[in-house]
């Protein structure tokens, strides 16, 4: 039974139990919760129920939530944890034991003095860096006078002078200096430097010719610049800025050092957020209950394998628990859990990022199972490849732990390296033609039309395959007339049709065709209104055909994917072989045959996944498969930065 | 000027168009998947499968060179003496990976493009964003099996 049986259950107890039964329920993490505000009988309770005073108790858990995130976010900037190509898929996780995680949550008040510790560390930095950036925007700054001899401290107006620094567009220079000095002649200009854009220059000049002066430099586009706060040379100023910044650097170092201490408290805090999360959720869950003073009530559903489980551990722990439980009326929306055994489970991955199942109708994982396998196969058919794919798959399911999805596709690779084992022993394909072993059957690529006629009536099996599964439901719901015409004579007009290009049964085909034809045109338009709508209808329909056969010809990929890793493979041994001449050729050699195997192997890898993944999508989940269905989640512990083993419970 | 060199212009075309368009289009999703992994550094294993998608008709556009090559000769044995006739039907046989390959890579490319928007928001549903761009890629591979196939047929 792949769509496992789903149960309501109604859930009523005493106000004192409800977090004993919260921890049972995500403990066993078997029932889906329901708003119960959602339901039907709402109205009736509503009057009858408190609400929960739970929002504070919700208001500290986010602040410390906030205060950890804070934490790991710091530690994280500065020292971030590295994670593997694989694990950005399914994440990084530290394993904790049951012990060290009870441990780690019993010293929450640690939390406090850890998130104090950073904060300060945090704000240091903080200041260090601005203060960093004033000093280099000083240097800056300063630069272009490091070769000016007078400190600027004593750069002041006097009663008769007045004294200024200044830039001036390079280009401008000349014509301010003969500009000053025909109209103030007693005037001191010193250029302490010049670059592309601009000069920099000291000006001396007198306070009663001022005016005339300062509109001359307006003129020309000069700046006056001033360092306050600077009473050395610019020469010294930069050097003791230098030594300013040398010496942030240190203690910038002291305080990364002093935050690198603080690490060892990365899984503390990390195993806090996950507790916290935890208990916020629980405190959330309670939102879906109904309450009364003194008894709350809520509502799930659970797999009917479960029930028992469930009774069992409320029997054990809780004293006023009473449940009930019912079978799904026909109008509720059950969420659906898939459960298939043994291999075929691996396939759920396939039909889960399809859509999952509506309640009403049959899991296609295991009828779209042995398809997928053999097509993913023939995509890849290479027998060194499926080997080395499928030790692969087994290699990675060791060296990381993965849950649902992730570890279906694992599994699912494994498989199809088997599939493309044979198929490779099978067509003699081992690492495209590194090793020439004769094949059991043929090789596509002395014979692709032999190739091409073998994928067509692989999809014409599974579309027919397909069209039977409809029947089926159609017959199941008693539509038995349905399934003979939609079906049946679509059947027997396909089957005519090919047979006409057999000389054997070419007569026989002919008749086939026709009759289905005739029967497709005298009831494809029953839905219609009036006879003549009826017929066109009817006439219409046979325009379909073009969709079965383009269906039909869409299996040719799996010839195109299955040539086009073989003539790869088999252009990196040409390139390999080219290379061949002495002993560092023979090193490129097989560092080129190496690389090119494994770069052919991922990319034909992928591109068989999603090819063979689009035929059972679009080709065969067409013909019946609805899809459409809400996946089943219950309420359970999650995590996300931990990982517990029970084991040493 | 004798087939041959009709021949390699086929095989120049076949990679060169399809590889310029699978270019454009792993470009195009790069550009997408830049933008996703600045806000979500984890989602560069998701988008870098997105991003090789569009990549795939360069290798068909290889591929059929290098059958081409093999074929003619370049590679491995002697060079054939190719008539006008054949070397123009290799040239044919070139041209349904070279033109599908250089435009559907460029369309796969946008497809996958949104599919990494998609997947910014949704990461569950990389599958789907995956299958969008598949179905363009579909008739690259039709292409590359339509010139596949004239190449084994025609007689050198």
């Amino acid at each position: 039974m792949p769509i496992v049986d789903m149960q309501k259950v109604f859930l009523f107890s005493h106000q004192q139990e409800k977090d004993t039964v919260i921890n049972i329920l995500r403990d066993l993490g078997a029932v889906e919760l329901v708003d119960l505000k959602e339901g039907s009988a709402w109205e009736e309770i509503k009057s009858l129920l408190v609400p929960e005073q739970s929002a504070d108790a919700v208001t500290r858990l986010e602040s410390q939530l906030g205060e950890v995130r804070y934490c790991l976010d710091f530690l994280q900037r500065h020292f971030p944890v590295q994670k593997s190509f694989a694990q950005q898929f399914t994440g990084a996780k530290i394993n904790l034991t049951s012990a060290e995680y009870a441990d780690y949550i019993s010293r929450g008040e640690e939390i406090k003095a850890i998130y104090k510790a950073c904060r300060a560390a945090d704000e240091k930095l903080t200041n260090l860096r601005n203060e960093e950036t004033r000093y280099h925007n000083l240097l800056q700054g300063l630069a272009p006078w490091a070769g000016f001899s007078l400190p600027l401290g004593q750069i002041e107006n006097t009663g008769r002078l007045r004294m200024h620094l200044f830039t001036v567009p390079t280009d401008d220079l000349l014509s301010l200096q003969k500009s000053l000095t025909e109209t103030a002649p007693d005037h001191y200009l010193e250029v302490v430097s010049t670059d592309k854009e601009l000069a920099y220059f000291f000006l001396i000049f007198l306070a009663d010719e001022a005016k005339q002066v300062q509109e001359m430099l307006k003129e020309a586009g000069a700046a006056e610049v001033s360092f306050p706060g600077i009473s050395d040379t610019a020469s010294q100023a930069i050097s003791t800025l230098n030594k300013k910044l040398v010496n942030i650097q240190h203690e910038r170092t002291e305080l990364v050092k002093k935050v690198e201490e603080l690490l060892v408290h990365r899984p503390h805090l990390m195993a806090y957020f996950d507790y916290l999360e935890g208990e916020r959720a629980k405190k959330e869950v309670v939102g879906n209950f109904a309450r009364t003073e003194t008894s709350f009530l809520l509502e799930g559903w659970i797999p009917a394998p479960l029930v028992s489980n469930l009774e069992k551990a409320l029997a054990e722990k809780s004293e006023t628990a009473i449940l009930v439980v019912r079978d799904p009326e026909p109008e509720e929306k059950v969420p659906v859990l898939l459960q298939n055994s043994g291999t075929a489970d691996a396939f759920e991955v396939v039909t889960r990022l399809y859509s999952t199942p509506s309640q009403r109708e049959i899991d296609p994982t295991p009828l779209m199972a042995p398809f997928f396998f053999v097509f993913f196969g023939i995509c890849l058919s290479d027998a060194g490849y499926g080997v080395v794919l499928s030790l692969l798959a087994l290699f990675l399911s060791r060296k990381i732990k993965l849950g649902g999805m992730g570890k279906q596709l694992i599994k699912l690779l494994f498989l199809g390296g088997i599939s493309s084992f044979v198929f490779g022993v099978l067509m003699g394909s081992w690492f495209g033609d590194l090793l020439k072993l004769r094949a059991l059957w043929f090789n596509p690529l002395d014979d692709p039309m032999r190739m091409l006629i073998v994928c067509f009536i692989l999809g014409f099996i599974q579309i027919f395959f397909g069209m039977g599964v409809r029947a089926y439901q159609n017959i199941k719901a008693g539509r038995t007339l349905d399934a003979l015409f939609d079906q049946g004579f679509w059947y027997i007009f396909l089957i005519g049709l090919v047979s006409l290009a057999s000389p054997q049964f070419g007569a026989a085909g002919k008749w086939l065709a026709i009759g289905g034809a005739l029967g497709l045109v005298l009831t494809q338009g029953r839905s219609q209104k009036g006879v003549f709508k009826k017929f066109f209808g009817g006439l219409l329909s046979l325009y379909n055909v073009t969709g079965y056969l383009s269906d039909v010809l869409s299996y040719s990929r799996l010839l195109a994917l299955g040539l086009a890793t073989g003539v790869i493979a088999a252009a990196i041994n040409t390139m390999g072989g080219l290379l061949a001449r002495g002993i560092v050729g023979v090193i490129v050699m097989v560092i080129v045959l190496i690389g090119g195997h494994f770069f052919n192997l991922i990319i034909s890898a992928l591109g068989s996944y999603v090819h063979t993944s689009r035929l059972q999508y679009i080709e065969f989940f067409g013909k019946f498969f609805e899809g459409g269905g809400r996946a089943f989640r219950p309420f359970c512990k999650t995590t996300k930065f931990v990982e517990i083993e029970e084991r040493e419970a | 000027m004798t087939g041959i060199v009709l021949a390699l212009l086929g095989a120049a075309l076949a990679v060169g168009l399809a590889g310029i368009g699978s270019a454009m289009g792993v470009g195009l999703v790069g550009q997408s998947a830049a933008g996703v992994v600045t806000e979500d550094p984890d989602k560069f294993g998701q988008t870098l499968l997105l991003q090789a998608l569009p990549g795939t008709q360069g290798i068909y556009g290889l591929l059929t060179g290098f059958i081409i090559m093999q074929r003619v000769g370049v590679i491995g044995a002697d060079l054939l003496n190719l008539t006008m006739q054949q070397g123009f039907s290799v040239f044919m046989a070139s041209l349904p990976v070279a033109i599908v390959g250089f435009i559907s890579a460029i369309y796969q490319g946008k497809a996958a493009a949104a599919g990494v928007g998609l997947i910014a928001k949704r990461p569950e549903e990389l599958g789907k964003a995956i299958i969008y761009a598949v179905m363009v890629e579909t008739y690259a591979v039709l292409a590359l099996l339509a010139s596949i196939m004239l190449l084994f047929g025609i007689a050198l």
